[in-house]
Order: C-alpha cells, then sequence, then structure tokens
C-alpha cells in the first residue's frame, strides 16, 4: 500500500519536473541589475489586463513601459485618467532582456505623484 | 500588452467579449477564479479516479467512483472552456503563437483521448475488477498516462504566462 502511494506520488512529481527549473516569477525578462530612469511623454496608454502599458517618447526612442495590473494600480491611487495620452511621466524600472525598447516599471511619476507597481 | 493581431485572431481579440476582458476592472481576475475552480474540479476527480486505478483504495468499487465523479467532472467543463476562452480572446495572437499554449492544447487533446480509449476499452470489463482486484494493465496505464498529462496541462497552462 505504502509503496502504491508512494509510487503515485513518485509519477506526480515525474510529470511535473518542468516546474522547478523555471524561475518564480514572470519578470525574469528583465535585466534587474539595470535600473535605468526615464522622463517622457505618453504617446499611448492601454489599462489593460493582465498588466497596462504606456508607450513613452524620449528623445530619440519610444519606450514600451509595461505597468502593473489595472486592479493593483488603481487601488494604489493610479487610475486610467491618471495615464493621460499627451502628458509627461517618469518611470523607474529594468529593461528587457531581449526587447530592445521594452522595459517594466517598479515606480511611475504622474503629476508629482509617484505609484509603486510592484 | 495592446493587441495588434491581424486575420482571426486580431478578430477575436476585436470582440466585446475580449475587450471586456482586458478593460474591465475585475472581470479578468474573476474569470482566471472561475477557471482554476472548473480545472480544480476536473482535475482532481481525473486524479482521484487514477488513484483507484492504480491500486489505492481497492475496497472502492470502481463503477461506484465513476459514477460519483464523471458528472462533476462533465461539469466542471462547462466552467473551465468558457472561461479559458474569454481568457484566450482577450489576446488571441499572442496565445495563439505562444509554444506553451499550444503545447497544452496538445496534451488537453491527448488527455481526453486517453479517457474516451479507457472509457471504451478496459472499462467495459469493468465488473471483473471492480472492488478488492487490480485493474488490467490497460486500465493502469490509461491512469499513468491522465495523471502525467493533466499535470502536463496544469504545467503549460501556469507556464504560458512566462512565454
Amino acid at each position: 500500500m505504502l509503496m502504491r502511494i508512494s509510487a503515485a506520488i513518485g509519477l506526480l512529481f515525474l510529470a511535473a519536473g518542468v516546474i522547478p527549473a523555471v524561475a518564480h516569477h514572470g519578470w525574469s525578462g528583465y535585466d534587474a541589475t539595470k535600473e535605468m530612469t526615464l522622463t517622457g511623454t505618453i504617446k499611448e496608454a492601454g489599462y489593460e489586463h493582465p498588466h497596462g502599458h504606456v508607450r513613452l517618447e524620449v528623445p530619440g526612442k519610444v519606450w514600451l513601459v509595461v505597468l502593473a495590473p489595472p486592479t493593483r494600480m488603481e487601488s494604489r491611487g493610479l487610475p486610467a485618467a491618471k495615464l493621460r495620452v499627451g502628458g509627461k511621466a517618469t518611470v523607474v524600472g529594468y529593461p528587457h532582456r531581449g526587447n530592445e525598447d521594452e522595459m517594466r516599471a517598479e515606480r511611475i511619476t504622474i503629476d508629482g505623484a509617484t505609484v509603486e507597481l510592484r | 500588452m495592446t493587441p495588434a493581431g491581424a486575420g482571426w485572431t486580431g478578430w477575436l481579440e476585436a470582440t466585446a467579449a475580449a475587450t471586456a476582458m482586458r478593460q474591465s476592472l475585475w472581470l479578468y481576475p474573476i474569470v482566471e477564479i472561475l477557471h482554476i475552480i472548473g480545472f480544480v474540479v476536473l482535475v482532481g476527480s481525473a486524479a482521484m479516479f487514477d488513484l483507484r486505478l492504480l491500486g489505492l483504495s481497492r475496497q472502492l468499487p470502481v463503477s461506484g467512483m465513476e459514477h460519483h465523479l464523471l458528472p462533476w467532472a462533465r461539469v466542471s467543463v462547462l466552467l473551465i472552456v468558457p472561461t479559458g476562452g474569454l481568457m484566450f480572446v482577450a489576446h488571441a495572437t499572442a496565445f495563439a503563437g505562444n509554444p506553451a499554449f499550444r503545447l497544452k492544447l496538445l496534451f488537453l487533446v491527448l488527455a481526453a483521448l486517453n479517457a474516451a480509449v479507457f472509457h471504451l476499452r478496459p472499462f467495459r470489463r469493468v465488473a471483473g475488477w471492480d472492488r478488492g482486484a487490480p485493474a488490467p494493465l490497460a486500465a493502469r496505464l490509461a491512469a499513468c498516462l491522465s495523471l502525467a498529462l493533466w499535470t502536463s496541462v496544469i504545467a503549460c497552462g501556469r507556464l504560458l504566462a512566462y512565454f
């Protein structure tokens, strides 16, 4: 009986063997050792699931800045209306390892108010 | 991410349901929760049945367990498929090209086929091994496959957010 249980549990773990090799969360695509600050103009804003975003124009480049889930932004005082196209924003975050114009924001400052996104 | 898809996936992303999924504040998490509740019931039923086939709790009749679990598994599909569909249409282009999502669909089809073959073959003669006897090799193999496939479906479902 005990052997059968161990065999069954062993089988489950075998089948699940792919999981532990993968990083704990979905942000590993961004390089947290390269913190960067960008200030620019919001060209486009998406207050959408699973993560909101803005396209931020800085001199010479337009960054795709990945933000937090809308529910979190709302509860932390960053409603959709604050992500105004044409408005200024400063973001602190990490660049994507693969996509040269993508970064993930740790915090965003609009109209002098800073909102933590993690 | 804002959908920028073309073709049928782009069309799906432009539907009212997809837009609501992306933009409504609480719809997306609610749908996720219902999807999880659904597959907990489905995979939970399958796993408990598989363990019985593998020889645990042999005093319980296999046919009795099937009578109890299968209706729940069927009902759970009514919860899982619409919620899964809603999550898919919200980001159809990204999902359609996501390797983890494609693998998940493949495993889903294989898991369904495995269950169908089990019901059409070894389970037909369940009277001979209903209680207190080991299930035939074909049934035990189906149970192993089922456990492995459903675990893989869940793993791919979780991992598709990481690709």
